[in-house]
């Protein structure tokens, strides 16, 4: 991707005003001031080509309005992550007239890294301090006059939380400086990027920053450079590696180092930190939450909550009413009689309100009754996000997902998996190495159930007795951590280090918290509605064309032999590729019909929980691990799938514990 | 004369003196020095020997000075054996040009990096520095991997072992760097340190490759 093509607001009167984008470090509160700053209408969406969400707003600077751009959080301009690199390529945006850095005032060191970066890359700051009040309570005092005659440029004290300074803020963006802060490097470091500067053709973005960078490791940069040939690119590449090659440790880490002690140096002039004071509640329970004991009922109250709220009030309240009354009572009774007084052939009256019917079963089933699971779990979710819990959780299964060649990290996809496999596949990304990621697909595709399908199989489990719950939570676990750990020895690469900042327990906003599952929620439709309707009308023309008999007789060897169910239970297998909830729907309905006693129940269950993930969790492991993988991944699963039914069904009959 | 020279043969005499042997007629054979003669005159000179019926004795300044000089070229010695493996060659002839050049300060550094060694790796004792008596009411080195540290110590990073280049990026991108002062807060389930007011978590592995000492 192009970044000076980047156009994240595409009417007309954006693409004329100029572009300012906040930066920081993760957890500073940039996106509570960001929707200080802007207001009401805000677009959240993906930065192209890749899954980092970006928020763009409108904002008025002295008089001018602005496009302003939330940046994801950095630790360093010199990439490392995805979330880095988009920030860096906003950076380069040839329109960019300010970059507001928010700092949290009680970590200065670390935002002065990013300031320092922002300099040698010569652009135009103003710095927040935010979390004032947290730092004063915390015992450190900043003289922001001082650091602001040090840095050069304008310094703001903030509390977005109590909307302090914002004003000032939007004030001083208006006229943001360049900072005249600089660092020199060791001789050896300066002598080769003066060498790079030689064969740097003019450009927009500094030449000190590319060097350095390039020094650092990244000759992607150089990607970003019009006009540089092919031979000077090698060139600069090769004192890069020449100079790394003289050094034991990476040269990116030495100029790292050499900053932060400058930094240091100068924060001895302008902040004071006094010893000894408390943490404080957030404090002291984020240090809770992760111990080694009392983390484990804190992780168990969680997962009881979200439960609560995702499985009781998601998959039951809301579900009742979307589905029983909104659908059931209202909008398909009132479309059937118009359709039945409109329409007058019968074709297509059964293909819009009939037994397979795009309303009827598709719509139905995507708004009454994922869409409210969806919703509930994508709120619960951004509450743990928010919170600052996922880290912790991830402290607390480490161990665990290192038996399957994963870091605790891998806790992030797999709990967005409980709520959407689809949208956790993406997530993937999170994770450091290639193996790691075909790892958390593979575990994601095969024993993750996602919210709705959870939703369906708790309820037919809650018809049975807790035993046949305990089952089939020990199976697909057991299945998990088997298929982790061979996967961990069969698959190629390297795993990762586990290297994991924690940030502090915070009480989420409201607010941020609402425009994170509204962005989510459209996400969801839009991917996932037209796979309901046009699983619905393949459903339809194979029951038309007599297939789906077909279909069941072929597979009865498998279904009525090896697993023991009914017939009609392949019906449910075929539509469970196309969305696994409602693969599980169908099996809800042969049970309720009273048609499979408990051990089919419990069978057809972990068959299908582990069967083939869904259509569009499918298209998405092809897109993201291509179709290799993906067709690896298939020629798996399927099969050890009903390998495992046919042996828990070989067990259960034996042991008769149901 | 250079103070070199100087030195050799104040070591000479030393190290004669611990065998048991104080004649000049010895020192003057055994010296590797092409005038060894010029530089004894020289010592007596300067006050730091003197000769009584052919026995020789060091003044105290110059007793101390040498004390010093064999301790630099021992703890030098047990410094390229045991931590750099260096052939017993190549240990001599590099220890006998470290015992020159190493300042008092670096010295002690080395000494409490190896752990106040009593002996050399030839089996000769080192003279104690002021470190080394130190140590001894302390009782513990300078230097320790962080995950030897107990729960709530407050250290600073004296080294990092070379991890993978990416592990070491990111902690520093933690600011996570050599001379900084971390607080072990838990060791398990995970490891989880705090460097100013950033909490990081990691693998004991990467926690290991982390030296440390008390702030």
């Amino acid at each position: 991707m192009d970044a000076h093509s980047v156009q994240l607001l595409t009417d007309r009167e954006s693409s004329r005003q100029p572009l300012s984008v906040l930066v920081g470090n993760p957890n500073v509160g940039k996106s509570v001031i960001f929707g200080l700053l802007t207001g009401r209408y805000v677009v959240v969406s993906n930065y192209p080509g890749t899954t980092v969400e970006v928020a763009t707003g409108h904002a008025t600077f002295g008089k001018e309005k602005n496009v302003l751009i939330d940046t994801p959080g950095v630790n360093t301009l010199v990439p490392m992550s995805e979330d880095e690199k988009v920030t860096r390529d906003i950076l380069f945006n040839p329109r960019l007239r300010a970059v507001i850095q928010i700092a949290d005032a009680k970590n200065l060191q670390r935002a002065l890294v990013v300031t320092l970066q922002l300099a040698e890359m010569g652009l135009p700051v103003v710095l927040a301090l935010n979390m004032h009040d947290e730092a004063k309570s915390r015992g450190v005092s900043i003289d922001a006059k001082g650091l602001s005659e040090f840095l050069g440029v304008e310094v703001v004290t903030t509390v977005a939380t109590q909307k302090r300074g914002i004003e000032k803020l939007a004030r001083a963006a208006a006229s943001p400086g360049v900072p005249g802060f600089s660092v020199s490097y060791a001789d050896s470091i300066e002598r080769a990027s003066e060498d790079i500067f030689a064969l740097l053709p003019e450009t927009l973005i500094s030449k000190r920053y590319i060097a350095l960078t390039v020094l650092s490791g990244d000759s992607s940069v150089l990607g970003q450079v019009a006009g540089l040939g092919a031979e000077s690119r090698a060139r600069i590449v090769g004192i890069a590696n020449r100079l790394q090659s003289s050094y034991g440790e990476p040269v990116g880490y030495l100029i790292n180092r050499r900053r932060i002690s400058v930094i240091e140096r100068a924060l001895s002039q302008v902040m004071v930190k006094r010893e000894g004071t408390s943490r404080g509640w957030a404090g002291r329970l984020g240090m809770l939450t992760m111990h080694g004991v009392w983390g484990l009922p804190f992780a168990a109250g969680i997962v009881w909550l979200m439960y609560q709220l995702v499985g009781r009030f998601g998959a039951g309240v809301l579900v009742d009413f979307f589905e029983g009354t909104l659908f059931g009572e209202y909008i398909n009774t009132f479309l059937a009689q118009v359709v039945e007084k409109t329409v007058p052939w019968e074709f297509v009256r059964d293909l819009l309100v009939g037994h397979y019917g795009v309303v009827t079963m598709g719509l139905t089933y995507a708004i009454g009754i994922v869409l409210p699971i969806v919703a509930t779990f994508f709120f619960a979710f951004g509450i743990l996000e928010d919170s600052g819990y996922l880290p912790r959780l991830a402290i607390m299964s480490n161990r665990l997902f290192k038996s399957m060649g994963l870091s605790g990290k891998a806790i992030l996809p797999i709990v967005l998996g409980l709520g959407c496999a689809t949208m956790a596949t993406l997530t993937a990304r999170v994770m450091p190495t290639l193996k790691e990621r075909i790892i958390v697909t593979l575990l994601l595709a095969l024993a993750v159930p996602c919210s709705a399908q959870l939703g369906v199989i708790m309820g037919m489990l809650g018809g049975l007795s807790p035993v046949a719950a305990l089952i089939w939570f020990a199976v697909i676990l057991g299945v998990m951590f088997l298929a982790g750990a061979l996967a961990a020895r069969v698959i190629p690469g390297r795993s990762s280090d586990f290297l994991l900042e924690i940030p502090p327990l915070r009480v989420p906003q409201v607010g941020n918290l609402l425009a994170k599952t509204g962005a989510r929620i459209e996400w969801y439709l839009r991917e996932a509605l037209w796979i309901f309707v046009l699983g619905t009308l393949v459903l339809f023309l194979l029951d038309r064309a007599g297939a789906l008999g077909l279909i069941e007789r072929a597979a009865a060897p498998v279904v009525v032999r090896l697993l023991s169910l009914p017939s009609e239970a392949t019906e449910a297998f075929i539509v469970g590729f196309l969305r696994r909830d409602y693969g599980a729907a169908g099996l809800f309905m042969l049970a309720r019909r009273g048609a499979m006693d408990p051990v089919q129940i419990v069978v057809s269950l972990v068959t299908i929980t582990l069967f083939i993930p869904c259509f569009a969790n499918l298209l998405m492991i092809i897109k993201e691990r291509g179709v290799k993988v993906a067709a690896w991944m298939v020629v798996f699963i399927v099969p050890f799938s009903f390998l495992v039914g046919g042996v828990l069904n070989f067990v259960l009959r034996r042991l008769k514990v149901l | 004369m250079e103070n070199e020279r100087i030195e050799e043969m104040l070591e000479l005499l030393w190290t004669l003196k611990e065998a048991g042997q104080d004649s000049l007629e010895a020192a003057l054979e055994k010296s590797e020095d092409e005038a060894p003669k010029e530089v004894f005159d020289a010592l007596v000179s300067q006050d730091l020997a003197t000769v009584r019926d052919g026995k020789v004795s060091l003044s105290s300044a110059a007793e101390k000075r040498a004390r010093e000089i064999v301790r630099r070229c021992r703890l030098a010695e047990t410094l390229l054996a045991q931590v750099l493996d260096l052939e017993d060659r190549d240990v001599r002839d590099t220890a006998c040009k470290f015992e020159h050049v190493l300042s008092s300060r670096v010295t002690e550094s080395i000494c409490t990096f190896l752990g106040h060694p009593p002996v050399c790796p030839h089996g000769k004792p080192i003279p104690r520095g002021p470190c080394c008596l130190r140590a001894e009411t302390q009782m513990r080195p300078l230097v320790s991997r962080l995950t030897d540290m107990d729960l709530g110590a407050e250290v600073s990073i004296v080294f990092i072992a070379p991890v993978q280049h990416e592990t070491l990026d990111r902690l520093g991108g933690f600011g996570v760097v050599p001379g900084r002062t971390l607080r072990v807060h838990q060791k398990r389930p995970s490891f989880v340190i705090q460097v100013g007011e950033t909490t990081v978590a990691l693998d004991e592995e990467i926690a290991r490759e982390i030296f440390v000492k008390n702030a």
